[in-house]
């Protein structure tokens, strides 16, 4: 990209689509990481990408065809050969069903700025804080740490250009006991690790550790369980993706009507249970427009520039909306519903901490979070995966040991009915959708016999 | 490819190496990768999507003061390559601050300048987009005639990788490698819900060739589809308890990457995915002596095997392609190993499993091909399903989850036909086989000959944080595991 700044890319794209027009999206990204293990660091890297995406609209017999080519670009000759090749495919894909006028949207003021650079700080402030935190030989440690800047260009025919900065951050630490029969884990999502305390999330892994020393035997079957926010909001983003108007229209979703149409307005737990996606939601914003370069049964490259508002999916325990594009939304007879790139999940009842909620629980089985989790059956969302990291078991309000990890075969929506007590909404990083989706509030749940199939002999 | 096509890369990567040698650093590593993705799918016969993508990136990474330091960058100029020298370096001198172990390499010799791509017949990158959507057109039209099909989804992903590596070793190697993937699936909607059936055709390192009949007979398995799917929504749901599997290849590849592949990788047993992936059951101390299943069990790693995903004549470190036992007459006898992790536990020699889905991303100890070898006997599937009173053979893969350490697994598949006393009497539905992987590996009972052998794999094998994708392949035969649990997904649902 060196002869190319990213706003002239885009500029050059678009005038190289000319008439026929389309979106021209590009991504300028630094990331920089470290990663610990048996307490020393591994690796570590400090990455520059920039790539230049463009979306063709093309004229075909009856319609408009659509094509996309991503690559990196560093002089003009770059981007006509993108464009070049994302025309011939959208030449050759005939009509797109989802085409649509290209809304004008929004003209950025600092669209010709440069790329945010990535505050590297907290880099090392991270190292800082685990030198010494590994000289507690108690434990071996393990984890990882990521800041990312990322910097999107959006420019579209119709007059959009939008330049949206955004800084994504990740911390996560695992703990060992030297025999390594006992794991603790703990983590922490948000915008910068500057205002990571290595010492607390070090604190809170040792005292896993240290409840683990008493080991109780459970036998695998229904429990009831107080779920963290970190695998509450992993079982709760899986439902969001899932939560497809045009697969529920069509019969192919568990949220498919059994005669016809899909569940929206249905409801799915008497609690006041609300599942939402807001890009406005305080301390986790994201995007309020939509930019979308291929096509799926939620999302059209045609509907790029749109606003996002928020949505809620799930709202006072009801089904009230399902994600869709602008066609899949006229299509299901249904509104166009586009989401955010957050979770927020919340009981309006919900209140105090996890350890309160697990407290208030009495008696059952604390999880820290859930790993490895696979739908199984698309029309219940049966998902399975692990607990891991750390089962506590509560008697009487109080943690008394650790008992082993289960998989867990359940729904997340089936599961919704069975919601006993919620704590109070907080940002938690999903531990197993991480690397895709981040920016989670999510209030830990109890839950009535969550399905623990089987024990895992894994530590 | 242009810029590997040029002296660019030899010409970069003497700026940043002379920068790290410069700086006295005990190892410099330069990569070029340029990764090209084309994909195309269509949903009942419509283009949903027609996509390109190519990333091309350089990257540096050194040992300096016994710890690693790796920069990268996607520009191409030699501005670039020496800026991400020294940002290795500095990376190094940050790490080494907190490291107390060295980081030490294993040697390899020399291998100096070399030309490697995988063979392959006709060129899939060449291809129009046009002629990709007329064959899924044409597939879905088949497919979608039939009146159990109420839709259809089908997809092709074709993929190359071109490669550059120079090191302070005197290397000089590029590379390509092609792969190509499709399927189709077929759904029925019905009052009572709905059932799919997917294509079983894995993944190749091929080329066009693939979709036109060599390596699958994919109008078989088309023309089967409706028929197949009507059988499964049919069906009756499975009996939950022990059952007898007849495990076709299409499955079994999925149930050895997870159980074997991942739990033979020495970076795990040795700790260094703790905090991500996880770790393994199958640590050191059981190197030579731990019983992994039953005595007729041999698996190998490769990166040789003809058409299989991971196979390539050097690994990111230098390293050259080769073969190995891990699991010999159902002892654990080997692990798939990097330069830093074989140093660690005192072998010789990397058998050459480094690389990263990036030049972006640093080369982490990654999954060969591994695979099951058939036996000498070239026992039939037909006769494995002969030999079982009562049963379901498992064709197809579908859902798969296993714990952190690779004991506890369950998985699923396509379809699952009922055995009674040899014979197969029709499908069931709702199948889940979940299992522990030394209990599992030592049920196998019988496994079949070198007639039932099938090259399996995936594109999508994940591993690492920053997290990294890979494709492998794994063959296999069919094979009989007795008295393995079975569970009804359906009612695991239901509250």
């Amino acid at each position: 990209m060196s002869e190319l700044t990213m706003p002239q890319a885009v500029e050059i794209g678009l005038e190289l689509l000319g008439k026929d027009g389309g979106v021209v999206v590009g991504e300028a990204s630094e990331n920089a990481n470290l990663r610990w293990a048996n307490s020393q660091l591994t690796t570590n890297g400090n990455t520059n990408e920039k790539s230049l995406n463009i979306v063709a609209f093309v004229p075909v017999d009856s319609g408009i065809g659509a094509g996309i080519a991503s690559g990196q670009v560093r002089n003009r000759d770059d981007v006509a050969k993108l464009v070049e090749v994302a025309r011939a495919s959208g030449v050759a894909s005939g009509a797109s069903e989802d085409a649509a006028e290209l809304f004008a949207g929004p003209v950025s003021a600092d669209f010709n700025d440069a790329p945010v650079s990535a505050d590297l700080s907290g880099i090392s402030h991270i190292a800082a804080g685990l030198g010494e935190v590994m000289r507690d030989k108690s434990a071996q440690f393990f984890g990882y740490a990521e800041h990312e800047q990322d910097t999107l260009y959006v420019g579209t025919s119709a007059g959009t250009r939008l330049r949206f900065p955004q800084a994504t951050s990740r911390f996560e630490l695992c703990a060992k006991s030297p025999q390594r029969d006992r794991s603790a884990w703990s983590g922490q999502g948000g915008t910068t690790l500057l205002s990571t305390n290595v010492h607390e999330h070090a604190s809170n892994v040792l005292q896993g550790l240290e409840y683990q020393k008493t080991k109780i035997e459970i036998e695998p079957g229904r429990h009831k369980v107080t779920l963290s926010a970190s695998a509450v909001a992993d079982l709760m983003i899986y439902l969001m993706w899932t939560a497809s108007a045009r697969e529920a229209a069509q019969g192919r979703s568990v949220f498919s009507a059994a005669n016809g149409g899909t569940r929206i307005g249905e409801q799915l737990t008497a609690r006041n249970f609300n599942l939402v996606s807001d890009p406005k939601l305080s301390g986790l914003e994201t995007l309020d427009r939509v930019v979308n370069l291929g096509a799926s049964s939620m999302s059209s490259p045609f509907d790029t520039g749109l606003p996002i508002s928020a949505t809620s999916i799930i709202s006072g325990g009801v089904l009230s909306s399902l994600a869709s594009s602008r066609h899949a939304a006229a299509e299901a007879g249904l509104p166009f519903t586009p989401l955010a790139d957050n979770i927020h999940v919340y009981d309006a009842a919900g209140h105090g901490s996890l350890s309160e909620t697990a407290a208030r629980m009495g008696d059952g089985l604390l999880i820290t979070c859930l790993w490895y989790i696979r739908e199984v059956d698309p029309q219940s969302l049966l998902l399975t995966g692990l607990t891991r990291d750390g089962v506590y078991v509560v008697r009487g309000g109080e943690i008394v040991g650790a008992t082993s990890n289960f998989r867990f075969n359940d729904s997340p929506v089936s599961l919704l009915n069975r919601i006993t007590d919620a704590g109070e909404s907080l940002d938690c990083l999903p531990r197993e959708w991480a690397d895709w989706f981040s920016r989670a509030r999510v209030a830990p749940l109890t839950i009535d016999g969550f399905n623990l199939s089987t024990k895992s002999d894994a530590i | 490819m242009t810029s590997l096509s040029s002296d660019l890369p030899i010409e970069i990567s003497q700026t940043a190496l002379s920068v790290i040698a410069d700086a006295g650093a005990d190892v410099g590593q330069f990569r070029i990768a340029e990764h090209q993705n084309r994909m195309v799918n269509t949903r009942d016969g419509s283009v949903e999507n027609v996509a390109s993508d190519s990333n091309t990136a350089l990257s540096v990474r050194v040992v300096h003061n016994g710890a690693w330091g790796f920069a990268a960058s996607t520009d191409l100029t030699h501005e670039a390559a020496r800026d991400a020298a020294l940002r290795a370096l500095e990376m190094a001198r940050i790490s080494a601050q907190v490291s107390n172990e060295p980081v030490e390499l294993i040697d390899e010799p020399s291998h100096g300048t070399v030309n490697w791509h995988l063979p392959i017949g006709e060129d899939a990158m060449a291809k129009d987009d046009s002629e990709i959507i007329e064959l899924l057109q044409e597939w879905n039209a088949r497919v979608a005639k039939a009146q159990i099909v109420n839709h259809v989804d089908a997809g092709v992903s074709i993929g190359r990788d071109t490669t550059f590596f120079a090191d302070l070793n005197s290397n000089q190697i590029t590379q390509s490698r092609d792969r190509i993937s499709a399927n189709l699936t077929a759904i029925h909607i019905s009052a009572e819900g709905f059932e799919d059936m997917r294509t079983c055709a894995p993944p190749a390192g091929r080329g066009w060739e693939y979709l036109t009949g060599t390596g699958w007979d994919w109008d078989a398995e088309l023309n089967q589809l409706p028929e197949l799917l009507a059988q499964k929504a049919s069906a009756p749901s499975v009996e939950a308890g022990l059952w007898d599997l007849v495990i076709d290849p299409t499955n079994l590849w999925l149930t050895i990457h997870e159980s074997i592949g991942h739990a033979t990788e020495l970076d795990r047993a040795l700790g260094f995915e703790a905090n991500y992936a996880g770790t393994s059951f199958a640590t050191l101390d059981k190197l030579g002596n731990f019983k992994y299943g039953s005595p007729i069990m041999h698996v190998t790693g490769d990166r040789t095997a003809d058409h299989g995903l991971s196979t390539v004549a050097f690994d990111d470190e230098g390293v050259s392609a080769q073969k190995w036992d891990l699991i010999k007459d159902g002892i654990l006898v080997g692990y798939q190993t990097d330069r830093a992790t074989a140093s660690r536990v005192g072998l010789t020699r990397s058998n050459g499993c480094a690389f990263a889905d990036s030049a972006q991303h640093v080369p982490i100890q990654r999954m060969p091909n591994v695979s099951l070898q058939p036996g000498k006997e070239d026992i039939t599937t037909a006769e494995l399903i002969a030999g079982v009173e009562r049963g379901i053979y498992i064709v197809g893969d579908k859902s798969w989850s296993i714990d952190m350490q690779r004991y506890n697994f369950q998985f699923t598949g396509q379809r699952f036909f009922e055995i009674r006393n040899g014979q197969i009497v029709g499908q069931l539905r709702d199948v889940v086989y979940q299992s522990k992987t030394p209990d599992f590996w030592g049920a196998m009972a019988r496994i079949g000959g070198p007639s039932t052998y099938l090259l399996g794999g995936a594109l999508n094998c994940g591993k690492g944080q920053p997290g990294q994708t890979a494709p492998v392949s794994h063959g296999c035969p069919s094979a009989l595991f007795t008295n393995i649990n079975v569970l009804n997904g359906r009612k695991e649902a239901s509250a």
